[in-house]
């Protein structure tokens, strides 16, 4: 990792917000600490909650006048976003604590766990990497059943993701000790409102592209299941619903054909 | 387990010959590369350390007038025409007279490509196995770049930025596949730079990526950048509509256009931008996606080293951002190419189909020698690395 970036995030914290690295995505830099922005501290439950904070670093190799623009844009963008989902009845996202657009951090409800035998952390990936021994248990059904439906929560309100990938569903345990995983969508610096077909099907393409990339023996089931998930939403919505679906993915299915240098037969 | 050694070279040599042939695009590119025996390859994943050697490799380019593009049928007949020539100088300048004792294999592209040159140089391949009696091999051509910036700059497992004319792809290593993670949805970033470069009716030759490129570094005022669409979507790009909008401002330039308040100032009617500013936006907008949709991958597949393939690889504006990007994220670091291997050429042809060919995947009869325009990348199953 980039210590130059970490000090100065650091430094723009101050020394009060101790932090700790969790990970560098592609866009941006996660870090947990356990001091609220603005509520006072309970001395009491110190250690206890964990917080996100997302820092959107400059990026160095694009002209500064596109990367002031991208940063901002993004980072108000997901605040924006994240408020809103967050209101939705059924869907499960972060919880949106602070934001500072102009520095482009902001802060976040901590989600998931490590997952048992050094297995890394809870998202959809490390999860179904997990399951690789018995890739078709109940459990993982059941699992991208849920992630399926978070998505067609999503889209059924208007809203897409526009990065879905694996690493970017984050698995949240029901109850300590118990075998039951709760989906919740993250990472929503690309996502945005949008009722039109060609964007949900875009999205759907991205994750579909995600699972066979990296978990590409199992992908066909896979994929299946959370359509499965995703129609199930939908249906519930009576007429109307079935007839969006069924838009929905009709143009899923001319998106996944527009992939270039395709082979076709007839 | 990969065993690169089970197969023997011919006449109990104690190495390989191959000879590549390369023409789906406007180049047309003979090569010739020496493969010795390792037995560092009898197992592991060695693949990229052939030792290979480079007996020869030349290219002859088919450039078109300013403002025209590359048709089918010309760029075809123009590969018919050298094909003989460029054949008799790779032999000469490799020192081989007798190429049936010399010669292990013969590798061709299969595709992906323009159907009317790749044909040409199937029919040329064809010609020379019969002719000769020698195996033949079809190779796809974007393994192929990728296997020539592997064994050249001995990047172990990289993400690989495969960057030309007819291709933009972000690919990853799993499974004995080469992954597409994200990938142009429309043209790819050359053609798009082509294109352009049609439009401003700059020369073709070296190339018009080039001529950008060179544009470019004459921009004056580097700090005001025009404002381009920015069409990342996910780990995929849209380039059409950049270039669409860029063409239209090129054109309202050239005409004079006063009603456009972007390039000419409303009072005075004074130009404000110039061509080369055009080039400098285009480019740092074009490649600035690029680079965020590796670091995509990158951030995805956990890796920190990339491999720039292709023509516009040899971008040396791409390359230094590139470098930028790797250098912030974790120790990574970038490989790339210089001209020789970047563009379109028979030595890396002949690089991927030699690694086919001690894998001992070799056509069996001249009816497995059809080319195909649409060949993708992760169709290829890749014997020659260990999952």
């Amino acid at each position: 990792m980039s210590q130059e970036i970490i000090d100065i995030v650091q430094n723009y914290l101050t020394p009060n917000i101790p932090i700790t690295l969790v990970s560098q995505g592609a866009e941006a830099v996660v870090f947990t600490t356990h001091v609220h922005p603005y509520l006072p501290q309970d001395s009491n439950k110190t250690g206890e909650t964990k917080y996100i904070i997302k820092y959107r670093p400059h990026k160095k190799y694009r002209h500064p006048v596109i990367d002031q623009q991208l940063t901002k844009k993004r980072t108000l963008g997901e605040s924006r976003l994240l408020a809103k989902l967050y209101q939705i009845d059924g869907l499960k996202v972060p919880k949106l604590i602070a934001c500072d657009q102009y520095n482009g951090c902001i802060w976040l409800e901590f989600l998931g766990s490590q997952l048992p035998d050094n297995n890394g952390f809870s998202n959809l990936k490390h999860f179904l990497w997990w399951n690789k021994a018995d890739p078709y248990n109940n459990v993982v059904k059941e699992s991208l059943l849920k992630v399926g439906q978070q998505i067609g929560i999503l889209h059924w309100n208007d809203y897409v993701h526009g990065d879905l990938t694996s690493s970017n569903i984050v698995m949240v345990q029901d109850k300590l000790g118990v075998n039951v995983w709760n989906p919740h969508l993250i990472d929503f610096g690309l996502g945005g409102v949008s009722n039109m077909v060609e964007d949900k099907g875009v999205d759907l393409y991205v994750l579909e592209r995600a699972i066979i990339s990296t978990h590409s023996a199992f992908s066909d089931q896979y994929v299946e299941w959370i359509m499965q998930g995703f129609s199930q939403v939908y249906e519930q919505h009576g007429a109307t619903g079935e007839k969006k679906l069924k838009e929905l993915l009709k143009r899923f299915h001319e998106v996944r054909m527009r992939g270039r240098k395709r082979t076709m037969i007839g | 387990m990969v065993d690169l050694n089970t197969i023997s070279p011919k006449n109990g040599r104690n190495y390989y010959i191959a000879l590549g042939l390369e023409g789906s695009a406007n180049k047309l590119g003979i090569g010739i590369v020496k493969h010795p025996i390792k037995s560092q390859l009898s197992s592991g994943d060695n693949s990229h350390q052939c030792d290979a050697q480079i007996l020869s490799n030349i290219r002859d380019t088919y450039i078109t007038p300013p403002g025209e593009g590359f048709l089918p049928r010309d760029t075809a007949r123009h590969h018919r025409n050298w094909c003989v020539r460029l054949i008799k100088k790779a032999l000469k300048e490799a020192g081989f007279n007798d190429p049936s004792n010399d010669i292990d294999v013969i590798c061709f592209t299969k595709g992906p490509g323009m159907g009317a040159p790749l044909h040409s140089v199937a029919i040329i391949a064809r010609t020379c196995s019969l002719l000769w009696d020698i195996p033949l091999v079809g190779v796809n051509h974007c393994i192929g770049h990728i296997e020539m910036g592997r064994e050249i700059t001995k990047a172990e497992n990289p993400v690989v930025l495969y960057v030309s004319g007819g291709n933009t792809q972000v690919i990853a290593y799993s499974e004995n596949r080469y992954r597409i993670f994200g990938e142009t949805l429309d043209v790819a970033i050359g053609n798009c730079l082509d294109r352009f470069a049609r439009t401003l009716k700059i020369p073709n030759h070296p190339s018009p990526g080039y001529n950008i490129e060179q544009l470019a570094l004459k921009c004056q005022n580097k700090d005001k950048l025009i404002e381009l669409p920015y069409t990342v979507k996910g780990m995929d790009l849209s380039m059409s509509g950049i270039l669409a909008y860029i063409d239209s401002l090129a054109k309202d330039l050239f005409r004079g256009n006063k009603q456009n308040k972007l390039l000419f100032d409303k009072k005075t009617g004074k130009q404000k931008v110039t061509i080369e500013d055009l080039c400098y936006s285009l480019q740092e907008n074009l490649f600035a996606m690029l680079i965020e949709i590796t670091e995509r991958a990158m951030a995805h597949v956990n890796s920190s080293t990339v491999l720039i393939v292709g023509g516009v690889g040899c971008n040396v504006r791409l390359q230094e951002m590139m470098a930028v990007m790797c250098h912030d994220r974790a120790n990574g670091k970038v490989f790339a190419t210089d001209d020789r291997f970047c563009i379109d050429n028979g030595a890396m042809i002949a690089q991927a189909g030699l690694l086919q060919f001690r894998m001992g995947d070799i056509v069996k009869d001249l009816k497995e020698t059809i080319v195909t325009q649409k060949f993708r990348t992760d169709e290829v199953f890749v014997s020659w690395r260990e999952k």
